[in-house]
């Protein structure tokens, strides 16, 4: 029941906020972590079309041998992934208060550029708020 | 609950086999030169005069098993061009380019788990709104991809049975299937009839 990290993903597939909250995986550069954003975000995109009966969403989970990476699709392109340990059964909800809180405290915020990284202290802190402070 | 359909990979990222179940949205027959021999006649390319594709040689030319002796052969149902499925194909890919693209997510996926994992770590399964794919891979890189429906439960133990059972039967002891040759799949009348029956025993099939 951890939850390791929390990406947020621009509709181009640009990684706008990234923020760590346990041990447990690897520790990557912000460049690694910018490759692997824009690969899951076209993987997203071929998954959708490989349906073998009807259309589909993209992934929403991806599971290895010991953590899963929930993926939440907003309306606008705007990916939410959330890394978590297999048995974390709240993923899904925490992404969509981790959306209402992208609403409130990014969309909202006139000094913010859409489609550009996330610094803003009110959207930190209410994450820290939702899952923990976490490592810096 | 149901199981779509099943792929397998060589370590040269060659398809070489695939069969499916329940399908609604059928690929269409692979481009001339786009896939192996024997991976599926319901998708190896139509022979230059329309005919369907002849039947794998890796079965012995002696077979004295023909269908009316009660073997389950679950191949040679390809519809003739006009056919209604064949037209419900237009819309979708070409079956050479869908096996690349499934091959493209599972190792682009593979490679991602390794790298945020930090260990050897594989990738299992990922699910979409309508369907869930499971994947296996073997120590040789021989790599089983299966499609299922969303609501399944993790399908590896599944394909690990295809890998112990049939595969290893039909295929690695079968001295007629060139394994590794990069230019045969391994296709055969016994596996596929073989891999049929285990699925369809599965309580997660219909």
């Amino acid at each position: 029941m951890t939850i390791f990290s929390l990406w947020v993903i621009n509709k181009a597939g640009g990684l706008v906020y990234q923020r760590n909250f346990a041990d447990g995986l690897a520790q990557l550069t912000s460049n690694e972590y910018l490759v692997l954003a824009g690969t899951l975000h076209g993987i997203h995109a071929i998954t959708s079309r490989l349906s073998p009966t009807g259309s589909s969403s993209g992934a929403q989970v991806i599971e290895g041998e010991t953590f899963k990476i929930t993926i939440l699709l907003t309306a606008t392109g705007t990916k939410f992934v959330l890394l978590t340990s297999l048995a974390e059964a709240t993923a899904e909800v925490v992404l969509q208060r981790v959306y209402e809180a992208y609403s409130d405290a990014v969309m909202k915020n006139p000094f913010h550029t859409p489609e550009m990284p996330i610094r803003s202290e009110g959207f930190d802190a209410r994450i820290t708020s939702l899952i923990g402070a976490g490592q810096p | 609950m149901t199981i779509y359909s099943l792929y397998i990979y060589d370590r040269h990222c060659a398809c070489v086999y695939y069969q499916d179940w329940h399908r609604t949205k059928q690929p269409k027959r692979a481009g001339e030169g786009g896939i192996l021999n024997a991976v599926s006649q319901a998708v190896s390319p139509l022979t230059p005069d329309g005919a369907a594709p002849t039947p794998s040689a890796f079965t012995s030319p002696r077979n004295t098993l023909s269908s009316t002796t009660g073997l389950v052969v679950a191949i040679g149902e390809d519809p003739p061009v006009q056919d209604p499925v064949e037209h419900a194909r237009s819309s979708t890919l070409p079956f050479d380019e869908e096996a690349k693209l499934v091959y493209g997510v599972i190792l682009s996926l593979r490679n991602m788990v390794k790298k945020l994992s930090g260990r050897d770590e594989q990738f299992t399964s990922y699910r979409t709104s309508t369907y869930r794919l499971h994947l296996y891979e073997t120590v040789s890189g021989y790599k089983f991809v299966m499609l299922s429906d969303a609501a399944t439960e993790g399908l590896r133990f599944v394909l690990r049975q295809i890998y112990n059972g049939p595969f290893l039967d039909f295929v690695v002891r079968n001295p007629l299937v060139p394994m590794d040759s990069q230019v045969q799949g391994i296709d055969n009348d016994y596996f596929r009839a073989s891999i049929d029956r285990l699925i369809r025993g599965l309580s997660v099939f219909n």
